[in-house]
């Protein structure tokens, strides 16, 4: 059985954890939560910390077992393995609407003229190679990779500050506390997506008392991580195009990518940054990609080369299903909105609860 | 047997890696530099028909005189269109190469178009990807289409001075440097009125510049803002308004300023060194107006109609008489903008977004009247000028 560290486990957690969140969560925060939008990132991202830790704890009980082997545990074979169908569609579903969006991306932005099937083709051929290296691999991959995101993510951030606009985050607050509220539920889908990880990854996890530890504070240490990138993020693009424009904008990192001009000399870097956003996009197809591998062996035993071409051409086909760009952003959120964050937040929470009662009551 | 499969399953992912690398890196969309067209200027105009717009498109090409500097030729076409897209078209069409819209510096906006509304025809330069968010927009006094087709009399597209004009902005601080970015912030707020600089030719001997007229070319210079209510050009600011507009603004990085004479005859003229505008929102007596602190250091470069040598008392009360001098300047500067902004019922100031920040509880009681408020809204100024020195001499080279 392969196994990843705990160091490893936070950056592959913060890795999927970011995945491309950078780019909509500006536009989706600030929409519903005007110019203080920037504050509900991290509380948003947050909300990753209890259910990872409740993950965690079921770890500790069931070791080298995903949620989805403990969820037949405890809730029987059949609601276990009805979970893990949903399990299986909802990732593989979700992930194929990701590389779809690698290809919406960079056809919207900077290569309009490329076929969107070589985007397709070529991100998820560098999935369907991490995929088959294995676990060890991928978490390496994102040893490597992730560093190098949030280097490309502090420069863009920094190298926009010249383009800031006085006063554009003032008044503070001025609407209250209500709309923070609806912009932690914008961005809680996030946080449920690296628990839907988290939830299969626990099988590679080693589940002693002092390495617990680490993955706990390996899972606070992510969250919080990626939840204060992000929060700069949609801060930043608050402060230089205002809360109407960023509300008005798809991806709003990109066009503060191509305003970044250093000493009028230098311009047009957005390309190296959208070299470094297709690692992000990787990792985060590879994720799920992951995720329908580990359902489809815990429910069905169903594994090897032979599936995993299955998974690939489901992911390919769906992506060339969607041929309107906005079609597919709407996908996106609503498969976030309404399928992610209920099935996690209630699913994990059910399994913690029943988990504690039945050791309450001496079931297991 | 394992190992085996292993290695033939890795020989697999090389040959797919070999695969794609001839396919990935195939360039669909590759576009090389002697294919294109980069432009530099649009000009936009109403077109003669209604609905359309004359748009000039001012393309920079590389001269091909052997020259160790890098010279540019001028390409500029006008194309009557309904879009930005169609006169791209005809450009295209008539030019044989791909104009690129990432090189684009300038949108001049002529008056006209500017009148009727940009609205619509700038919605290309901000959906089109090509396009960057930092390009300058200016207005020009009559229309674009001219303005771009001037010759300069050093030799430059008028669009390249153009900008070269709107980066050297900032050391003079006597216009805004606008850019798409900043105009659709403006736009997106509630109340204020967004304003851009204007630019326009200079004709020997009509001002108080003189030059040499005939085929050399001609000059350009931006003095002055139109004001835009929504995406339509609704007045101009002289160029005093607009300095006010700069003070109220906190946007003076530098600048040159001469007094009037005091009662001594004394003129003073020189640089304004570092200057910072401040407001807050006060409250007398039940009525709430916006109070301005303006803090500037000069450095006296000249002092005209001194004629006697002062002692060191009389030289400190000196610098005290330029430094009212300097304040009052500044004030007349800004109570014009004031006057201004009154007049039209137009937020160009950014009075309302300034109570926002402060008291977003008052706001949200006038923000639905605020155009009709701004007429006699209470505002006030208090100006702090600092002379920091006066140059490299004391008193005047005359005795007594």
């Amino acid at each position: 059985m392969e196994r990843i560290s705990p160091h490893q486990f936070m950056t592959l957690g913060a890795a999927v954890l970011m995945g491309t969140t950078f780019l909509p969560v500006a536009s989706l925060v600030t929409g519903v939560s005007g110019r203080d939008g920037w504050m509900t990132v991290l509380p948003g991202f947050a909300l990753a910390i209890p259910y990872g830790l409740m993950a965690l704890s079921l770890l500790a009980r069931f070791p080298s077992k995903n949620l989805l082997q403990i969820s037949e545990i405890l809730f029987g074979k059949w609601i276990g393995k009805s979970i893990g169908l949903l399990y299986i569609i909802i990732t593989g579903y979700f992930g194929a609407l990701l590389l779809g969006q690698a290809g919406d991306i960079y056809e919207r932005s900077i290569m309009p003229l490329t076929p969107i099937g070589l985007f397709y083709l070529g991100g998820l051929f560098l999935v369907f190679y991490l995929v088959n290296s294995g676990i060890e691999v991928f978490a390496r991959f994102s040893e490597v990779i992730f560093p190098v995101i949030v280097i490309a993510m502090a420069l863009n951030l920094g190298l926009s500050i010249p383009r800031v606009e006085q006063g554009e985050l003032l008044p503070i607050l001025s609407e209250g506390l209500k709309p923070l509220f609806w912009g932690g539920v914008k961005v809680a889908p996030f946080s449920m997506e690296y628990i839907l990880f988290l939830g299969g990854i626990l099988t590679f996890l080693p589940s002693g008392r002092k390495e617990l530890g680490q993955l706990k504070s390996g899972v606070w240490r992510a969250v919080f991580l990626v939840g204060i990138l992000n929060m700069l993020v949609v801060l930043m693009q608050i402060l230089v195009f205002g809360p109407t424009e960023t509300i008005r904008m798809t991806y709003g990192l990109l066009v503060l990518g191509k305003m970044v001009e250093i000493s009028r000399t230098v311009a047009g870097v957005e390309s190296l940054f959208m070299g470094v956003w297709f690692g992000s996009l990787v990792m985060k197809i590879s994720a799920f990609f992951f995720m329908v591998t580990w359902g489809l062996t815990t429910v069905f035993n169903l594994k090897g080369l032979k599936w995993n071409l299955v998974i690939a051409a489901v992911f390919i086909g769906v992506a060339f299903g969607f041929v309107r760009g906005a079609s597919l952003i709407k996908e996106i959120g609503l498969i976030d909105d309404y399928l992610i964050l209920p099935f996690t937040s209630v699913w994990i929470l059910a399994l913690w609860g029943v988990s504690r009662w039945k050791k309450g009551v001496g079931v297991q | 047997m394992k190992r085996k499969e292993g290695h033939k399953r890795k020989i697999g992912f090389l040959f797919c890696l070999m695969v794609f690398l001839i396919f990935l890196p195939g360039c669909w969309g590759k576009r090389e530099v002697e294919e294109l067209a980069p432009l530099i200027g649009i000009g936009i105009d109403l077109g003669q028909k209604p609905g359309t717009y004359m748009i000039t498109q001012q393309l920079a090409k590389a001269k091909q005189s052997g020259a160790a500097v890098a010279e540019i030729e001028e390409r500029t076409f006008s194309v009557e269109a309904s879009s930005a897209r169609e006169a791209y078209e005809e450009v295209y069409r008539i030019s044989s190469r791909i104009p690129f819209m990432g090189s684009l510096r300038v949108v001049v906006l002529g008056e006209d178009a500017a009148k009727a509304g940009i609205g619509d025809i700038l919605d290309f330069t901000q959906r089109y990807s090509e396009f960057r968010r930092s390009m300058f927009l200016v207005i020009s006094k009559g229309t674009a289409q001219s303005l771009l087709n001037l010759k300069l009399r050093n030799g430059q597209l008028p669009a390249m001075s153009i900008k070269n004009h709107m980066e050297q902005g900032k050391n003079l601080s006597t216009f805004p440097t606008v850019r798409l970015g900043h105009y659709l912030t403006v736009l997106g707020t509630e109340s204020m009125a967004p304003i851009i600089p204007v630019v326009e030719n200079i004709k020997p001997g009509g001002r108080e510049i003189e030059y040499k007229d005939g085929k050399e070319g001609e000059e350009i210079q931006i003095k002055g803002a139109g004001i835009l209510r929504g995406d339509q050009l609704a007045d101009f600011l002289t160029d005093e308004e607009t300095k006010g507009y700069m003070w109220l603004e906190n946007d003076v990085k530098h600048r040159l300023m001469n007094t009037v004479s005091t009662a001594d005859n004394i003129s003073f003229g020189g640089q304004i060194l570092k200057s910072t505008t401040k407001y807050k929102v006060i409250g007398n007596d039940g009525i709430i107006g916006l109070h301005y602190q303006i803090k500037t250091s000069v450095a006296i470069d000249e002092i005209m109609g001194l004629r006697k040598k002062l002692s060191d008392t009389e030289w400190v009360d000196l610098m005290k008489v330029a430094e009212t001098s300097f304040a009052k300047e500044i004030e007349k500067e800004c109570n014009l903008s004031f006057r201004k902004e009154k007049e039209l019922g137009l937020d160009f100031l950014g009075i309302g977004r300034h109570i926002e920040q402060k008291n977003s509880k008052y706001w949200k009681t006038v923000k639905d009247q605020w155009n009709e408020k701004i007429a006699d809204f209470p505002v006030s100024l208090d100006i702090q000028v600092t002379i920091h020195h006066a140059g490299m001499s004391s008193s005047s080279a005359m005795t007594n």
